[in-house]
Formats: C-alpha cells, structure tokens, sequence
C-alpha cells in the first residue's frame, strides 16, 4: 500500500459496492474496464479489498475464540488404564454416577416446574408487512411449533439480527424441548446491543436451558443476569 | 445442530457462512472441534496444538466458500472438507522437522505450497503479506474503530442500523467509518 489518503471516500464506497457484488451491472462493466486501463486503479482496488478481508478475517478470528469456550466436553478421550486403575475408576463412576443421576433428575424437575413457554405477542394482524411474523406466532400460541419454526426460519434468513424472531425462534425450540437448537438463538438475543423489552426472559429462558442440560453454573449466570421475579426464585432453589 | 437442519437449502447455508451469521458459524464451528482435537491428540499434538490448527482451517473453509473456490452441497460436505483440511494442515506441521513450537499460522511460509494434497486448496490470498499485515493493524485498532468498521464490514450490518445502535447519525456514522478505514490503512502502510 503505497501513498496514504489517494483513496477518498467515493472510491472506498465504491470498492465496497464490488466487493460485496452490489454494484448494479452497469456499473460493474465500466469498473471492470478501469480495472484493465489502469494498473495504478486496479492495485488501489486491490489494496482496498485486502484491507477488507483482513478485517473479516482478523474479527472472525477472535470470535473463534469466544466459540471455543462454548464446544460441548469430549467424552471418548483415549485412555490407556491398567486392571486396579479401571477397578478404582469404575467404583468412582458408580458413586458419581448416582449422584449425577439424582441431581440430574432434580435438574429435570426443577426445569419442568420453571418452565412455561412465553405466551407469545398479541395478534392483531394490522400492518402487513408483518403478516409472516405474526401468522407463524398463531402457530406458536396454538402450539403448532413446527410450523412456526419453519416460518420464523425464513424470517430469520432475511433479517439474521432481528432480536424478536431470534426470541421466539429460540422459544419455540425450547417448547419443542430442543433445547440444543434453541440456545444459540437466546444467546443472540442475550447479546443483542439494542434495547430489547424481553432481555431479561430471554436470560431467563437461557437459563433454563442450560439447568435442563446440567450446567449448573451456566445456568445460575444467566438465571442471575435477568431480573425476573421467576429467575430469582429459581436461583434460590439452585442454590440451596 | 438441529439449527443448521438437513431441509435447509444450499444457498441459504452458503449466504448464511458468507454473511458471517454467528449462529450458524458458531454451530459449525462447535460441532466439528471435538473430531480434529481426537485426531491431533492420537498423533502426538496437544490440545493446544488442535486449537490453532482447527482455527486456522476454520479460516481457510470460510475463505474458500467466500470466495467461491469452494462450494458445499450441504453442510455435510462443509464438515468433511473442513476436516480434511485441518487433518493435511496437522500432517504438515508433523512432517515440518518434527514441529518445532514455532508458531504456525498461516503466515508460516513452511505449510505454503504444499500441493501434494487432492483436496487441499491452498489457501493462498490468506497467506498475503499485506492480508496479514492488515490483520496484525486491526488486531491493535482503538475499540471504537474496531467496533465500528466490524460491525459494518463483519456483521454487514447497514449504517443505519449502526447509527442507531452507536446512536448517532447516518452521516456521521459514514464519516467515522471512513475516518477509521484512512486510521487502519496508514497503520498498515507504516506500522509504528
């Protein structure tokens, strides 16, 4: 990258525009045959695109880390174990598998007598470009939430960051008792940087989640940042 | 991964990795470690070492799909390639003067240009000098720069949207963007 600041703000945008293939055809044709006219332009373009692959590549690359905390535990590790050492381990899985199956089941419980799946937004169907939110939120109250998974999945490909779909997506995973599936959607929400008038259900319902999967811990930090009056009994039964 | 299910189409999961869309990167991402740390611990590598080859070819799978070099049939053929690039990348490092602990990422000149792998595309543009030079620059940008130019750049979310979630306005938003993009191209073009 040679001299600084020949690039102005038009050309960025524009660079931008072909880079992401937004450029309308055109367009596209007269770029591209400056692009052969002028050695000078196309390493500029170049420049500029590297740059902005270097910003995806650099940002996704720390968000791999924040996924790696979140891989589930391996549970066939290698092992090479001698007849005493398996002798000693089975008693100490037996004890421990007791006990994981007691407070396993009172994880169960405990989910069963928490959860209740939101009852969802009212209905009016009023502003149309709404329907498709609001038809597949008539699934959802009526239970039907195949259906309404299906819809609200076609919602979310068109509008990834909307933190209602991602709410109710992760909620009708969760009344569908998928709970896997549901997670990442809560998660989304619970990281949302918007106001959201449902943080704290969504925290709530996270919660939940995580109890029914036995991460305890999990459990206990969401169920604690949201400030429902049910996350808070439940914390209290967590914790005695 | 019921997330990411079998009906879903090859467009969608390929506009969706393209896109960045953390649920469905995170969940390809989660869902596949466990197989390469298994594989990198049986031949002689830490789980350390199955971080960072896993990473890097987690890269290299979402380079190759942006940029068309690859295209999945379904999330299937994503996982398998995915895969066999961290097991040719792990066979590098072995065959590399018994992996010395030097570091090696992409940049490492040594796992370039090894093309004696069917499936291996090497993941060439990702190896530029100027990509990781970028890459270091913005690694070390001031966090409303970075903030800002991931958002747009990473998140691909419009300016709109990034007013009003940094709550200013358009314009300004626009500005500061390009601001920030002139503050990373001269740290990348002299590094200090």
């Amino acid at each position: 990258m040679k001299e600084k600041s020949n690039i102005s703000q038009e050309l960025l945008e524009t660079i931008e525009c072909y880079y992401n293939n937004s450029m309308d055809r055109d367009d596209r044709i007269i770029f591209e045959k400056k692009l052969q006219d002028s050695p000078e332009f196309k390493e500029q373009v170049e420049d500029i695109k590297t740059m902005l692959l270097g910003i995806e590549t650099q940002a996704l690359k720390e968000q791999l880390d924040d996924f790696h905390k979140e891989i589930p535990l391996e549970k066939n590790k290698i092992r090479f174990l001698q007849p005493l050492k398996i002798a000693v381990a089975a008693a100490i899985i037996i004890a421990f598998g007791c006990f994981w199956f007691f407070s396993g089941s009172s994880n169960q419980k405990l989910y069963a007598k928490y959860f209740t799946p939101d009852p969802g937004l009212p209905t009016t169907m009023s502003n149309s470009d709404d329907f498709e939110f609001y038809d597949a939120m008539v699934n959802y109250k009526h239970g039907d939430y195949d259906k309404a998974i299906q819809k609200w999945q076609v919602l979310y490909q068109k509008q990834a960051t909307n933190d209602t779909i991602n709410y109710f997506l992760g909620l009708a995973y969760m009344s569908h008792d998928k709970i896997e599936a549901a997670k990442p959607f809560l998660q989304k929400v619970t990281e949302t940087k918007k106001p959201f008038p449902f943080l704290s259900e969504a925290y709530y319902y996270l919660g939940l989640a995580y109890l029914k999967e036995g991460q305890i811990e999990l459990a206990k930090e969401n169920l604690g940042l949201s400030n429902t009056e049910q996350s808070q009994k439940l914390l209290n039964e967590l914790k005695n | 991964m019921g997330e990411i299910n079998k009906s879903k189409h090859q467009s969608q999961l390929i506009s969706a990795i393209k896109n960045n869309d953390s649920v469905v990167l995170k969940s390809l991402y989660t869902s596949n470690y466990n197989k390469i740390e298994l594989l990198v611990l049986r031949n002689s590598g830490t789980k350390e070492d199955a971080k960072d080859i896993y990473q890097d070819a987690f890269i290299a799978v979402w380079n190759n799909i942006k940029n068309n070099t690859f295209i999945p049939v379904n999330e299937r053929a994503v996982q398998g390639y995915l895969y066999t690039i961290a097991k040719n990348k792990w066979m590098d490092i072995l065959k590399s003067s018994r992996f010395k602990k030097t570091q090696y990422g992409f940049s490492n000149p040594s796992l370039v240009d090894k093309s004696d792998y069917v499936e291996d595309v090497t993941d060439k543009n990702l190896e530029n000098e100027k990509l990781v030079s970028t890459m270091e620059a913005f690694k070390i940008l001031g966090q409303p720069c970075k903030e800002l130019l991931t958002i747009f750049y990473f998140e691909k979310k419009s300016l709109r949207d990034i007013a009003i979630q940094l709550q200013i306005d358009e314009a300004s938003a626009r500005n500061k963007k390009y601001r920030c993009m002139e503050k990373l191209r001269n740290m990348v073009i002299a590094p200090k």
